[in-house]
C-alpha cells in the first residue's frame, strides 16, 4: 500500500484540478494530467545547480514516502508529525544550498509556515490521545466520536490544510507570482519529479490525519477526507493570498485558540 | 574517596599547568585529566550504591573563613569598580551569612550525598569539561596576552572543574552557598579575562545578577533553619510542614538567577563576549546545568503542588520567550546564548513536574544538550580564531571557504532538534508525558503549548541561521580545503562520537520497531555524498533570476521586538519571579 | 525512449517572455489561459521558470534592454524545447520595423519554430500555434540548442558540462566586437 502511495496521490492531485476547473466552468485537464506531466519531465535534459542540492531534494521525497509508510503502518502519531519535520527541514536545506534569491525566501516562507502549522498537527495528535489514550494511530482508528468530542480541533484542522496543500488563502509558501516557486524553482527535469511527487504526498499525509477523525468507520472518513477536500478548493478559488505575517496571526490566534479550547474542554 | 578524587585532580592539574609552557604539553596534561576524570565518573556511573558520608567539622570552618573572604572581595570589587548594586549585595549577603551562622547549632556537621543524579552530573561535567579544556588550550594560544596570563586562564578552567564537582555531591545548603558563589566568582573573573571595558562591564553585571541568586540561597536557608532546624537538603526534602515549600521556592528563585531564566538572561547574553571556553563551559554545558539540577532535586517535593505549578508554567513561558528574542539577534554566540535559556527554561520546566518519567526526561535533556551546545561553541570558537567571524552576517556562503566548521555546525544544530538525537527524543517524550498528565492537572496545557511552540521557533532559529552558511554557489570549483588545526578538530570530533553513542545508547533502552524507522533518513543523509559521481552527467546551469546576470543574494531575517513590548515582557516575568516566593509563602 | 516521447505533447509547459511588446499579444495569452479559452485542457501550465517549461512563447520586437535576458532565459531552458513567435512584431518588426530601438524580431537571436501571426493576436491563433509547436516538440532531439548571438560558451570542467556561461553580457559581446 505504501509502495502505491505516490500513484492515489497522483490521483487525487489529478481530481483536484479537475475540480477546481469545473468550479471555474472550465474544462480541465485529463484525470491522469499528473502522470503525463511526471513521464515528460523524465524525458527532458535535467539542468541542475550542484549535486547537494538536487541529492536533497530527492531525500525529501523518500522521506516523505516513508512518513506516509509510517501512517500506513500505523505508528506512533507523534513519529509521524516529527518524520514529517525531518522531511521539510531536508527541503529546507536544499533551499538554502543555493544561491539564488528566489530559493531562499521560499524557504525562509517554508520555515515561517512550519511554525504556523506545526502546533496544530501536535494539539491535534494530543487531543486524538486525551479521547483515545494512546498516540498510535492503529489504535485511535479503532475509536470513535472524534467528530463529536474535537469539533474544534477539526476545525483547526482544516484552518491548516491550505498551508500544506499549497492553496489560498495560505499558499505564501508557493507564491508563483511573488517569488516563481519558491524553493522548487532551480529543480528542472527528473528531479523536479521528485519535488512534484513529494507534493503529492504531502496530500496524503494531510488528508489521513482529517481521515482519523472518522475513528473506527471508513465510511466517516472518507466522507470527511471529500467534504474537507471541497471544501478546500472552494475556498481556494474564492480567496486571496494573504501574508505570511497574516498568515501565523490568523494560525495562532484562530486555529491554536480553538485547539486549547477543545482540548481544555476534554479534559475538564 | 571517589569524592575527593574528582576535587582534588582538577586543583592539582591546575596548579601543574601553571608552569608547563609547552602547548603540546599542556595538551597532554589536559587529555590525561580528561581520561582520568572521565573513568572515574563511569566507574561511578555503573556502580549502582549512593554514597554518604559526613564532612570533618574543619571543613565547615575552613568554608567559613573561605566563604567571608569570598563575600569581602565582592564588596571590594564593588568599591573598586564604583558599582553599586554589587557593593549593597555584598553587604546584604555578608550580614545575612553572618546572622545564619550566629543561628546555625554549633553541633551540626554538613556531608556529601552522591546519587544518581550526581552521578549523572559527574560523567556529564567531567567528560565535556575535560573536553573543553582541551580545546582551551589550543584556543587561548591565539589570544594576545602573556603567557602566564594563558596559563592562568587553563588553571581557572580546571580550578572551575573541581568548583562544579565539588557543587552536586554537597549536601549542606551553607556549603552549596559557598559553591554558588564560587562559580559566580569564576564566572566574574573569566568574563572579565580579556580586560577590556566591554568585558569588565559585563562582568560585574553577572556578579550582581548571581549575587542575588546567592541572597535568595541565604534566605531559603534562614527559614530553613529558624523552621526545620537543620542545613541538609536531605533532612529538608523529607520533612514536611508549611513552610517547606516557602523553602524550596525560595531556593528554586535561586536556581531561575542562575539558569538566566528571564528577566535575569541579561548576565548570559553579556558573558558571551568572554573567551569561548567559557562560554561553552560556564555558559552552556556546566555551570547554568546547576539550575535544572537545583529543580530536580526538590522535584519530589513539587510533584502536584501549586509550587510546583507556577515554576513549571515559568520554565515553559522562558522557553518560548527567549526562543523569540533570539530571532532578532545577529552574533552567533547570542543567538546560541538565548537557545540556551531556553532549553533551560524547558528542562526546569519539566523538573518541576516531578514524576518519575519527567524527571528522567530532564537527565536525558540535560546530557544531550550538554554535548550539543558545547560542540555548537566550540565550533564558533573555530570561526572566530580560524576564520574572524562572529556575526551571522558574515557567514554567508561559509560552507565553500570552512566546509569541516560548516558540517560540525549543521551536525551540532541537527543534533538539537531531529531524530533521532537525544534532544528531540527528549522532546518526543516529554510530549508524551505532559500530556498524559493533562488529565490530571489541566494547567499543564500552558506547559505543552510552551512545549509546542517554543521548539517549533527554536527550529526556525537553527535554520535561519544555517541559511546563512549554506549557500554554494556551483560545485565546477570544487570547494577549499579548511585547514583545521587537530588542537580544534579533535574536541569537536570526540563531542560528535559522544552525541552519536550517546543516542544509540538510548535508543537500546527503549524498544520498538519505529525508532529504527526513524534512524534511516538519518543513514539517508548520510550516504549522500555516495551519489556525487552519479550526478555527473547533467549540465550545470545558472541560477534564475528574471534573465539577469548578477548574482543577489537574499538577507536574513530578523524578528525585533519593540522596546515597549519587551519592557512589558520583561516587567511580566519580574512579577512571575516574585510570584514563585509568594505561591511558597501561602502553600 | 519512444514510449516517454508520446508524452512530451501531453504536458507542455509554458514560460512567457515580454521582449519589448506593447502587451497586446501578453494579454491575448493571458486570454487564453483563462476559462473561456482555457488552455489548460491540453495541460499546459503558465510556469515563470524557465527550468521547468518547454515552450517559449516570446512577444515584442527585441528591444535593447530585453536582448539578454532573452539569450539568457533561452539557455536556462532545458532541451527538448521549442520557440513560438507571438504577434507580427516577433515575427518581422511589425509596426516597429526598422526603428531604432528594435532588432526586427527575434529569428536574428534564437531558432524560431512556430511563427503566429496577427496584431494583436488572437487566443484562437495561439492555441492553434501552441498545438502546431507540440507536434514539432515531439521530434526534436535533446541536443543542446544554442542561440544565434551572444553565444557565450559550454565549458567542460572534468566530467561536468557548465551551461552558466552560455549566454554573454551585451556590454562583453561589444567589447569584443570593437576589439
Amino acid at each position: 500500500m505504501t509502495l502505491l502511495a505516490p500513484i492515489l496521490g497522483g490521483l487525487i492531485y489529478g481530481v483536484e484540478r479537475v475540480l477546481r476547473a469545473r468550479m471555474q466552468r472550465r474544462q480541465g485537464p485529463p484525470l491522469l494530467q499528473p502522470f503525463y506531466d511526471m513521464f515528460k519531465l523524465m524525458e527532458k535534459r535535467t539542468l541542475i545547480i550542484h549535486a547537494m542540492h538536487v541529492l536533497l531534494g530527492v531525500l525529501h521525497f523518500l522521506i516523505l514516502w516513508l512518513t506516509v509508510g509510517a501512517i500506513f503502518f500505523g505508528w506512533n502519531l507523534l513519529y509521524v508529525i516529527f518524520l514529517h519535520l525531518f522531511a521539510l527541514i531536508v527541503l529546507v536545506m536544499a533551499g538554502y544550498s543555493v544561491r539564488s534569491v528566489y530559493s531562499h525566501l521560499g524557504a525562509n516562507r517554508e520555515l515561517l509556515a512550519m511554525v504556523a502549522y506545526e502546533p496544530v498537527l501536535i494539539l491535534v495528535a494530543v487531543g486524538f490521545f486525551l479521547q483515545s489514550g494512546s498516540f498510535e494511530i492503529s489504535k485511535i482508528m479503532q475509536g470513535e466520536g472524534y467528530l463529536m468530542q474535537m469539533p474544534l480541533l477539526f476545525m483547526a484542522l482544516l484552518m491548516i490544510i491550505p498551508i500544506k496543500v499549497k492553496k489560498s488563502p495560505f499558499d505564501v509558501v508557493e507564491a508563483h507570482q511573488e517569488i516563481v516557486g519558491g524553493v522548487e524553482v532551480e529543480y528542472s527535469g527528473l528531479f523536479y519529479e521528485f519535488i512534484y511527487m513529494a507534493r503529492f504526498l504531502e496530500y496524503i499525509f494531510i488528508y489521513s490525519f482529517v481521515f482519523l477523525f472518522g475513528g473506527s468507520s471508513v465510511w466517516l472518513g472518507l466522507v470527511l477526507v471529500v467534504a474537507a477536500f471541497f471544501l478546500v478548493n472552494l475556498v481556494d478559488n474564492a480567496t486571496a493570498r494573504v501574508r505570511t505575517a497574516d498568515m501565523i496571526k490568523i494560525v495562532y490566534v484562530g486555529a491554536i485558540t480553538l485547539c486549547v479550547i477543545n482540548l481544555l474542554w476534554i479534559v475538564l | 574517596m571517589a569524592a575527593l578524587t574528582f576535587i582534588l585532580i582538577p586543583l592539582i592539574a591546575a596548579s601543574v599547568i601553571l608552569f608547563v609552557q609547552n602547548i603540546l604539553y599542556q595538551q597532554l596534561l589536559s587529555g590525561l585529566v580528561l581520561i582520568v576524570l572521565s573513568f572515574f565518573a563511569f566507574l561511578l556511573f555503573t556502580s549502582s550504591e549512593s554514597l554518604i558520608f559526613a564532612l570533618p567539622h574543619l571543613v565547615d570552618i575552613a568554608v567559613i573563613f573561605a566563604d567571608i573572604i569570598l563575600l569581602f572581595y565582592f564588596i571590594h570589587q564593588g568599591r573598586v569598580y564604583n558599582d553599586n548594586k554589587v557593593l549593597g549585595l555584598g553587604i546584604l549577603q555578608l550580614i545575612l551569612y553572618g546572622w545564619i551562622e550566629m543561628l546555625l547549632p554549633s553541633s551540626s556537621t554538613s556531608s556529601i550525598v552522591i546519587d544518581e543524579l550526581s552521578k549523572m552530573m559527574f560523567v556529564i561535567i567531567n567528560t565535556v569539561g575535560g573536553i573543553i579544556i582541551f580545546y582551551a588550550v589550543k584556543y587561548i594560544s591565539y589570544e594576545k596576552m602573556d603567557g602566564f596570563r594563558k596559563r592562568l586562564f587553563l588553571a581557572y578552567l580546571f580550578i572551575f572543574l573541581s568548583i562544579m564537582n565539588a557543587l552536586v555531591m554537597v549536601n549542606s545548603i551553607l556549603l552549596f552557598f559557598f559553591l554558588f558563589e564560587m562559580t559566580t566568582l569564576a564566572s566574574y573573573l573569566l568574563i572579565g579575562f580579556r580586560k577590556d571595558e566591554l568585558s569588565q562591564k559585563n562582568a560585574l553585571r553577572a556578579l550582581w545578577m548571581n549575587q542575588i541568586g546567592g541572597m535568595v540561597i541565604l534566605l531559603g536557608a534562614v527559614v530553613t533553619i529558624t523552621m526545620f532546624d537543620t542545613v541538609a537538603f536531605d533532612q529538608l526534602l523529607s520533612s514536611s510542614g508549611g513552610y517547606l515549600l516557602f523553602a524550596v521556592a525560595l531556593l528554586s528563585m535561586a536556581a531561575f538567577v542562575k539558569g538566566a531564566a528571564m528577566p535575569f538572561d541579561g548576565w548570559l547574553l553579556g558573558a558571551m563576549v568572554a573567551p569561548t571556553p567559557v562560554s561553552a563551559m560556564l555558559h552552556s554545558a556546566t555551570m547554568v546545568k546547576i539550575a535544572p539540577y537545583m529543580i530536580l532535586k526538590f522535584a519530589p517535593v513539587l510533584a502536584g503542588t501549586l509550587l510546583g505549578g507556577i515554576v513549571s508554567v515559568y520554565g515553559a513561558l522562558v522557553f518560548v520567550a527567549a526562543s523569540y528574542f533570539a530571532l532578532s539577534k545577529e552574533i552567533f554566540k547570542e543567538i546560541l546564548g538565548y537557545s540556551t535559556i531556553a532549553l533551560l527554561g524547558l528542562m526546569v520546566s519539566l523538573a518541576a513536574i516531578g514524576t518519575q518519567a519527567s524527571q528522567k526526561i530532564v537527565i536525558v535533556l540535560i546530557l544531550f544538550h550538554a554535548f550539543s551546545k558545547a560542540l555548537l561553541f566550540l565550533t564558533t570558537g573555530v570561526l572566530e580564531k580560524e576564520h574572524h567571524m562572529k556575526s551571522i552576517e558574515s557567514m554567508k556562503g561559509l560552507v565553500q571557504r570552512a566546509p569541516k566548521s560548516v558540517a560540525f555546525l549543521i551536525f551540532g544544530f541537527m543534533t538539537l532538534v531531529l531524530p533521532p538525537f537525544g534532544l528531540f527524543m527528549g522532546k518526543l517524550f516529554a510530549l508524551q508525558a505532559v500530556s498524559g498528565n493533562m488529565m490530571r492537572s489541566p494547567w499543564q496545557i500552558i506547559v505543552l503549548l510552551g512545549v509546542i511552540i517554543g521548539s517549533v521557533l527554536l527550529s526556525l532559529l537553527y535554520f535561519k541561521v544555517v541559511s546563512a552558511l549554506l549557500a554554494k554557489e556551483s560545485d565546477i570549483k570544487s570547494t577549499e580545503r579548511e585547514s583545521l588545526p587537530a588542537g580544534f578538530a579533535l574536541p569537536l570530533i570526540l563531542l560528535s562520537a559522544m552525541i552519536v553513542s550517546a543516542s544509540v545508547w538510548l535508543f537500546k533502552t527503549q524498544s520498538g520497531l519505529p525508532l529504527y524507522y526513524l534512524l534511516i533518513p538519518v543513514a539517508l543523509l548520510l550516504l549522500i555524498p555516495w551519489f556525487y559521481r552519479k550526478i555527473e552527467g547533467f549540465d550545470r546551469a545558472k541560477e534564475y533570476h528574471c534573465g539577469e546576470k548578477e548574482t543577489f543574494d537574499a538577507a536574513l531575517f530578523y524578528f525585533d521586538t519593540t522596546a515597549l513590548v519587551k519592557r512589558r515582557i520583561y516587567w511580566f516575568f519580574g512579577l512571575l519571579f516574585v510570584a514563585v516566593a509568594l505561591v511558597g509563602v501561602i502553600s | 525512449m519512444k514510449f516517454l516521447k508520446k508524452f512530451r505533447k501531453k504536458a507542455p509547459w509554458i514560460l512567457h517572455y515580454n521582449a519589448g511588446s506593447c502587451n497586446g499579444c501578453d494579454i491575448e495569452i493571458l486570454a487564453s489561459l483563462s476559462p473561456k479559452f482555457d488552455l489548460e485542457r491540453f495541460g499546459v501550465i503558465n510556469t515563470g521558470n524557465p527550468k521547468q517549461s518547454d515552450i517559449f512563447l516570446v512577444t515584442g520586437p527585441v528591444t535593447y534592454r530585453s536582448r539578454e535576458r532573452l539569450i539568457e532565459l533561452y539557455t536556462q531552458i532545458p532541451e527538448p524545447k521549442v520557440v513560438i513567435a507571438v504577434g507580427s512584431c516577433t515575427a518581422t518588426g511589425g509596426v516597429f520595423r526598422g526603428m531604432y530601438n528594435v532588432e526586427d524580431g527575434i529569428d536574428q537571436y534564437i531558432p524560431v519554430d512556430v511563427y503566429v501571426p496577427g496584431c494583436a493576436s488572437s487566443p484562437q491563433l495561439i492555441i492553434d500555434g501552441v498545438v502546431k509547436a507540440l507536434e514539432i516538440l515531439e521530434n526534436k532531439s535533446k541536443e543542446i540548442e544554442k542561440p544565434f548571438k551572444l553565444f557565450g560558451e559550454i565549458k567542460q570542467v572534468g566530467k561536468l558540462t557548465s551551461r552558466r556561461d552560455m549566454a554573454k553580457k551585451i556590454k562583453e559581446a561589444e567589447d569584443e566586437d570593437k576589439s
